[in-house]
């Protein structure tokens, strides 16, 4: 399901010539971490959000095709709408992507040099075990 | 005594202790620590792990992953799905708060013994005085200079222009550095959270502490309160570990938080048709201003400022709240270029939210999977409350020099310009428009004189039973409209001498 997730992400924030996008970070290892590591709800909540992302083109912008076939401004069209979209559900599934997507991206190294913030050193994930 | 982290499969861990407190945020410990100062052998179960600042994690990710319940995915079940945040790890939710330090208001004690037939003048006396206490214990002081970072300024200038009280946070913390990384767990080791402090003194004092031990279902003899079980369970692979048993000669102390309290009572078998009922919280939600100048939001304490001004009336309190980069590049409104574009404004962002008291109550009940769902959609009441402050929010920030308001509402402009603030009297209010945050929870096993409405009493004693006690925010019958954790330590405190007194 990562190309699923990945497709989704990658269109919600992609590269400017301002700044990287998220596939310029280490999408595949974060999206790899997020499946071990996360809570079942919250990766089923996720792949969920990409598939709706995908298949609800017809609904926002009347085009019935899935997401991966529109040319880029219907692909931008789409994106925004679903993410404004007046259905609850739909909008909120597509957020669950774009706040994942922050995450990823605004942990980045290269993202965070851009704002004079300094990188994260690593997440231990060490407890005391005595 | 000892530290006891997960256990792999195998023989029952076993032990016994005078009390057993289960939870260890600010309620179980304050709690356990008040019960070992009074000599009392007390055994500390917390259902996530133990983390040093140096365990502590650096991202959002990290965060959720460490030290947040469920992963931060509990949410509310109503009109809205709001996201529940409580901290799950020794010293609970204290590791990852802002260490807010606000007295308990006397007026709260009025209404909660004109509602509920507890408190009064003279809880409230006793609750000041072990205020006073834990003030001096933990190093509670305003926000130093160095530390106050531009947001925190911006917010005082904005809320001085507009002429409301306002202030500079009292908090939990020495010397702070103003790392603006108190959601993480503070690495420089300043915050006063729990896990440093009253936990290892319980271990001096010649208590246990163990980790990784969510507890199943509490032991009765009888009506009388005899202890805990459970399955450890692994921090990383979730994997569950040997059964263990610790038995408590003298009772149990209930503090395993809003969510998960009333869910362990009902569990173990207590009969009380109040478990669940009057779930109350702050429904908070955030207001961007767009400056000139570089905010650094991150840069300063995360939380450094205050205002309490309306608290009584609409209802509601605000604060600054500075979110990583993390995590609020999937929270500003856009997507594609548009995102993109709309993020390189981040430096120039500072947020601040309102935290509505809310009167709506909620309930928590058992969802499919044994996991707490709290039922809670705001009332229309409510809702005109939270639109006001989020206006209050928006008005501050046009009189502290934003360029730009960006209050990230469903059906709203991503951007109002100062003199177009008034627009947000006119916001929705569905709770559907907005992304909002439960943090505050109180309620669940409510105390009350009556034991048809309440749990425990003011004492904090179950109903009906013997050796078993409340003592977190679940107990708490209202909205306080202020940081709860100042209330929660000094109730929890107060119980805990209570049952020194009759021991």
């Amino acid at each position: 399901m990562f190309w699923l997730i990945k497709f989704a992400m990658c269109t919600m924030m992609p590269r400017t010539d301002a700044l990287p996008g998220i596939a310029d970070t280490d999408l595949d290892g974060f999206l790899r971490k997020m499946k071990s590591e996360s809570e079942p709800l919250y990766w089923t909540g996720l792949v969920l959000g990409a598939l709706v992302f995908v298949i609800t083109p017809l609904i926002t912008i009347g085009v019935p095709l899935p997401a991966f076939f529109l040319p880029m401004g219907l692909l931008q069209k789409h994106a925004e709408r679903i993410l404004g979209h007046r259905i609850y559900l739909l909008r909120q599934s597509a957020l669950l992507v774009r706040l994942s997507a922050g995450m990823c991206w605004g942990a980045d190294q290269s993202v965070r040099a851009r704002f004079n913030l300094p990188p994260y050193g690593p997440d231990p994930g060490t407890f005391r075990t005595s | 005594m000892s530290h006891t982290a997960f256990q792999p499969p195998g023989p029952r861990v076993e032990q016994e202790f005078d009390y057993v407190v289960i939870g260890s945020g600010a309620g179980g410990a304050t709690a356990a620590v008040t019960l070992a100062r009074g000599g009392m052998r007390v055994a500390v179960i917390e259902a996530g792990p133990w983390r040093d600042p140096n365990d502590y994690p650096q991202t959002v990710y990290g965060a959720m992953r460490d030290m947040l319940d469920a992963w931060g995915s509990n949410f509310t079940r109503g009109r809205a799905f709001w996201p529940i945040v409580q901290g799950a790890l020794v010293g609970g939710s204290t590791v990852i708060n802002s260490a807010i330090a606000v007295r308990t208001p006397g007026d709260i004690f009025e209404q909660w013994e004109r509602d509920h037939g507890v408190g009064g003048p003279v809880m409230a006396d006793a609750m000041w005085r072990i205020q006073d206490d834990l003030e001096r214990e933990l190093h509670v002081e305003e926000v130093p200079e160095i530390a106050l970072g531009r947001s925190n300024r911006l917010a005082r200038k904005g809320a001085d222009a507009v002429g409301y009280e306002n202030h500079y946070m009292m908090r939990y913390v020495k010397g702070c550095r103003g790392d603006g990384q108190c959601l993480q767990g503070c690495r420089s080791d300043r915050k006063q959270s729990l896990n440093r402090n009253y936990i290892p003194e319980v271990l001096k004092r010649g208590g246990s502490v163990v980790s990784c031990a969510p507890v199943t279902r509490i032991l009765f003899e009888g009506r009388r309160a005899v202890g805990v079980t459970g399955k450890f369970r692994h921090p990383q692979t979730k994997k569950r570990g040997a059964e263990f048993v610790v038995r408590a000669k003298k009772g149990v102390l209930v503090a395993a938080s809003v969510t998960r309290s009333p869910l362990l009572l009902a569990k173990s078998g207590v009969k009380n048709r109040a478990i669940g009922k009057g779930f109350r919280a702050h429904p908070g939600a955030p207001v961007f201003g767009l400056y000139d100048d570089p905010v650094d939001m991150n840069t300063g304490a995360t939380q450094g400022w205050a205002s309490i001004a309306h608290r009584e009336k609409p209802g509601f309190k605000l604060e600054s709240l500075s979110l990583p980069l993390d995590m609020i590049a999937g929270r500003v409104a856009g997507t594609g270029n548009v995102l993109m574009e709309r993020l390189t404004e981040f430096r120039h962002l500072a947020m601040w939210v309102q935290a509505c008291r809310a009167e709506t109550v909620g309930e928590v009940r058992s969802a499919w999977n044994g996991q707490p769902a709290v039922h809670y959609t705001l009332s229309r009441d409510d809702m005109v409350r939270f639109r006001e402050g989020l206006y209050i929010v928006a008005a501050t920030h046009a009189a502290a020099g934003a360029k730009a308001i960006l209050p990230t509402i469903y059906g709203m402009p991503y951007k109002l310009l100062p003199n177009e603030v008034h627009k947000l009297k006119e916001a929705p209010l569905d709770p559907r428009a907005y992304i909002s945050i439960l943090s505050h929870l109180f309620g669940g096993c409510v105390m009350g004189k009556d034991p048809e409405r309440s749990v425990c009493d003011e004492r904090g004693r179950v109903h009906g039973y013997d050796g078993l006690h409340i003592a977190d925010a679940s107990a708490i019958p209202t909205n306080l409209g202020v940081n709860p954790q100042h209330t929660i330590m000094a109730l929890a405190r107060h119980w805990s001498e209570g049952i020194l007194a009759e021991a």
